[in-house]
């Protein structure tokens, strides 16, 4: 299948937004803890999506869709529970013997091998993908890099 | 210890995963933002149950944090809707590892700038970006060859 470079571009830009988050949710977290600075990231989080879906709503001149539609399965909306369950498994595992790189290297492999059997199976409505040699080349070469950038700390 | 722990590590991932394909999901219907409104509303309730069940959450000291800190919500819902947009269209693996690489290398670039450039994280980097590369092409150069010469 061939993927479009702009949603390439689009979730690396996800990856930099990711390590700014992660970056200033942990100095939120330093004034109080992980879990309090989460519960107010979500809040900020929620009010702003909401004030980009008026905003675009009114620039647009029609109305963004936000409660559920006919035919939208009920538990696509409960992305937030896995979500906001990360925040107290990495606390619990980064001040454990794995530390932060251990941890970042088995959420990583977690992450991988869990969207690697979704995507091999089109479960939750993902299409299905089966995996190439492309793929294997891409994986192979991205876990080198991770591994690398991880545990390459001098 | 160490094996529970570790479980716990790999069980992280699974939940990013899977809260990115359920956001992913409902996006599809509706929009990214509509996708990140319900994943931060969703996850406040959660973590307000967790919040009020945990009586040794320091409150005070937090309104002392600069302002910036607040900020993490902010980016946080731009994080969810470009997640939730990508997924459906290049899958959740290469989601996963694209993310991963973009904060990663992030991360590499702001250490190179503060605290000077390290060899093996930089190698690294040129190994993540190799990647998106193949991942970028159509197909692998010297594919077509191979199915010829197999076949």
């Amino acid at each position: 299948m061939k993927t479009h470079p702009l949603n390439l571009s689009l979730a690396l830009a996800g990856g930099i937004t990711l390590a700014s988050m992660i970056a200033v949710n942990s100095q939120l977290a330093s004034y109080s803890s992980p879990l309090l600075a989460s519960w107010i990231a979500h809040g900020i989080g929620a009010v702003t999506s909401l004030i980009v879906l008026i905003a675009v709503s009114a620039l647009a001149g029609r109305k963004m869709p936000v409660l559920p539609k006919t035919g939208t399965p009920f538990w696509a909306y409960l992305g937030g529970i896995p979500g906001a369950a990360t925040v107290v498994l990495a606390a619990i595992t980064v001040n454990s013997p794995l530390g932060l790189s251990g941890s970042l290297a088995l959420i990583m492999a977690g992450q991988v091998l869990f969207g690697l059997s979704c995507d091999a199976l089109g479960l939750f409505g993902l299409t299905k993908r089966s995996l190439t040699l492309k793929d294997g080349v891409t994986l192979l070469l991205m876990t080198a890099g991770c591994l690398l950038t991880l545990f390459g700390r001098g | 210890m160490m094996t529970i722990v570790i479980f716990l590590a790999l069980l992280n991932g699974c939940c990013i995963s899977f809260c990115r394909i359920l956001n992913g999901r409902l996006s599809q219907d509706t929009s990214a933002f509509t996708a990140s409104l319900w994943n931060h509303t969703v996850g406040f309730i959660f973590l307000s149950l967790l919040v009020y069940f945990t009586t040794s959450v320091p409150v005070e000291t937090v309104t002392d944090a600069p302002l910036t800190a607040w900020l993490g919500g902010v980016i946080g819902a731009l994080f969810v809707a470009l997640n939730s947009y990508v997924l459906s269209k290049v899958g959740a693996t290469l989601t996963a590892l694209l993310v991963i690489g973009g904060q990663l290398v992030t991360g590499v670039i702001w250490e190179a700038i503060s605290h000077g450039a390290n060899l093996t994280q930089l190698a690294g980097v040129l190994f993540i970006l190799a990647g998106v590369m193949v991942a970028k092409c159509g197909k692998l150069p010297g594919t077509q060859l191979l199915k010829k010469a197999t076949r």
